[in-house]
């Protein structure tokens, strides 16, 4: 048949929609998914609190930072190594306190069920510039405390680009202090609240405070109080012009609410009955976010979880505690895998895990000694910017370790377009022009 | 001189000269009379009209404390604590939602003794001076007659509709954000 130029038309358009297949998001703007997605969840660990390459991927334990030649790895649920053999203090109490290291949850450190990026660069010295780097994927952070992300953050471009709901993306903080609550968003004028993130922060909105404040909350019937009580609401709401971000709400849909309070309910329930979902050793507050994270992906099976610790930075005062910490939090991270693994189908083998510290941390010792006599650490030096980084899971090469020190491959801002590329979407992300010049996906770096 | 000038009249409204003296003489004689009259003055004023204060003019955003102390005060007709304060500060910075939290947080309110809400009855009985109160209490101005008019017809044609309930939507609407 001769091809007249409307069946060229036809035949190009169709074509042209089999490769790309762009769809209308929820937000009404034309979504084109550029790349097949690598997982359908992922699952961002900020290991953060300032930690050092020394004691994590270096394996050096003591030797070197407190004059004790004892090298060895405290952190076999991630890394791949044997583990000290004297003056261990980051275990739990037997005799001695600390004596007894908590055993390995997996037989198979994650390591090698992923890529460990043994030498990464982070380009801030601070908690908060270095979590904000993470999630914006941008080193320009000339924002202090106080202020919310001035580039669109992770979440922002997966509700945005790849048509999330609210409730598939989540960001579980370790506390309110230091402004992590304020990273759920940003304050860019064509992202900001409407694609926000949902946040808990676990010890406060289930410990004392939330208890007494939240715990007893009327319940109201969906159909017969609350829908009068919304439309009475958006009557109002139209009546007034003026709106601010803070008081419309990350987008959450009236059914989205329900299920996140049914949560709450849920958690102040097991809460209360000492069943939440927890490793075998819970005594830090970093093990006590993590454990209210395995419930939310539970419940919410959420396409986005970030998660960020801090108790690392009790390095400041005492190298102890910030040896027990880095265990604690190995263990926790070990259970948190497993727990996905055989505890979520829906997200088994269909999530990718990454995990980088924030920034790192000083070469020379502050002049603080602990209960061991052993000097803490401050992070502001150039052995701060050196820090690793690790993913796991399905489509991650197996077993692989790219870079070393003398070779440092990847940095902070890569977070977001990694994330981005899992999805499907690095392309749009990319061309929004707002990550920093040097960001790339780690898989773009293997 | 003016004579002259008056000489030049046409024809038919030429006078004789005697004439034009006596003109200009009662002229005279009459603007001394209105220069010396009193000098009378006039004040121009409005009479008072209450105007329901418009929406317009808030245009900041209240404090998350600023919030919390206004809402407490409106349910409880008194001050909230300094401690309480805080510590449902913090809850509310706990969760991102801040939609999510104001409405939790609104709840756990409701549940207490002592929150200051008019009966069901009172409010069905005279719907106009309980939505005026209402207005002045969360938004510190009178409705509009087209904002009585259809919260009005709404609770009246939704039995279910409390005053609980319309206390909670004024708590959470975007003008009460607002100041």
């Amino acid at each position: 048949m001769a091809m007249n130029r409307r069946n060229f038309i036809k035949t190009a358009a169709a074509t042209a929609g089999a490769i790309s297949m762009p769809y209308i998001l929820p937000s009404g703007r034309l979504f084109a998914q550029t790349t097949a997605r690598r997982a359908n969840h992922v699952v961002l660990v900020l290991f953060a609190g300032g930690v050092r390459q020394q004691e994590t991927v270096d394996m050096r334990y003591l030797d070197g930072s407190q004059n004790e030649a004892i090298p060895g790895n405290i952190m076999y649920n991630l890394l791949d190594g044997a583990p000290p053999i004297d003056k261990i203090v980051y275990g739990t109490t037997g005799n001695r306190p600390g004596e007894i290291p908590i055993p390995a949850v997996l037989s198979n450190p994650l390591q090698r069920q992923g890529t460990l990026f043994r030498e990464m660069r982070a380009s801030q010295a601070g908690h908060y510039s270095g979590l904000n780097v993470a999630v914006q994927g941008n080193t320009k952070v000339t924002q202090g405390l106080r202020q919310k992300p001035i580039n669109p953050t992770i979440f922002e471009y997966l509700r945005r680009h790849a048509g999330f709901m609210a409730t598939d993306t989540w960001f579980v903080g370790n506390g309110i202090g230091n402004s992590v609550p304020l990273l759920n968003y940003s304050e860019h004028p064509d992202y900001g609240a409407t694609y926000g993130a949902n946040f808990f922060a676990p010890r406060i909105t289930f410990g004392e405070l939330g208890f007494k404040h939240l715990a007893n909350a009327k319940n109201y019937h969906p159909e017969y109080e609350l829908e009068p009580m919304y439309k009475m609401k958006t009557f109002l709401d139209n009546s007034f012009r003026q709106v601010s971000e803070g008081s419309t709400g990350i987008g959450n849909t009236m059914e989205e609410k329900l299920f996140i309070k049914g949560f709450m309910e849920e958690m102040f329930t097991k809460t209360q009955s000492g069943t939440i979902t927890s490793p075998a050793v819970m005594d830090t507050s970093d093990l006590v976010t993590l454990s209210y994270t395995c419930e939310v992906l539970q419940w919410f099976k959420p396409a986005l979880t970030v998660v960020n610790f801090n108790d690392m930075d009790a390095c400041h005062g005492s190298f102890t505690a910030y040896l027990r910490n880095l265990h604690r939090l190995d263990h926790g991270v070990g259970f948190l895998w497993d727990f996905i693994q055989n505890q979520i189908p829906e997200m088994a083998n269909d999530t990718i895990m990454i995990l980088l510290p924030e920034c790192g941390r000083n070469l020379d010792p502050n002049p603080i000694r602990d209960e061991n006599n052993w000097f803490g650490y401050d992070h502001s030096d150039f052995n701060t910017q050196r820090i690793f980084g690790m993913m796991a899971g399905p489509t991650v090469p197996q077993d692989l370790v790219v870079g070393d020190e003398n070779n440092p491959v990847g940095e902070s801002a890569d977070v977001v377009p990694t994330i981005a590329d899992i999805f499907g979407i690095k392309q749009t992300v990319v061309n929004q022009g707002l990550l920093s010049a040097t960001a790339m996906s780690l898989f773009d770096r293997i | 001189m003016n004579m002259q000038t008056f000489n030049l009249l046409p024809l038919p409204w030429r006078r004789p000269k005697h004439l034009l003296r006596h003109s200009l003489w009662c002229l005279l004689g009459f603007s001394l009379l209105i220069s010396c009259q009193s000098n009378d003055t006039y004040f121009y004023e409005v009479n008072p009209l209450e105007l329901p204060s418009s929406t317009a003019n808030k245009n900041k955003a209240k404090s998350l404390d600023q919030y919390i102390s206004i809402l407490y005060a409106n349910l409880f007709q008194d001050a909230i604590s300094a401690d309480e304060l805080s510590e449902i500060h913090k809850v509310m910075e706990s969760i991102g939602d801040k939609e999510l939290a104001r409405e939790v947080v609104i709840s756990n309110l409701m549940n207490r003794e002592g929150i200051m809400i008019p009966s069901d009855e009172e409010m069905r009985n005279d719907i106009d001076a309980f939505l005026m109160d209402t207005y002045k209490r969360f938004f510190v101005r009178e409705p509009s007659e087209a904002e009585k008019t259809y919260m009005r017809s709404f609770i009246n044609s939704n039995p279910d509709v409390t005053a609980e309930l319309v206390y909670f939507s004024f708590a959470m609407s975007e003008e009460y954000q607002f100041y």
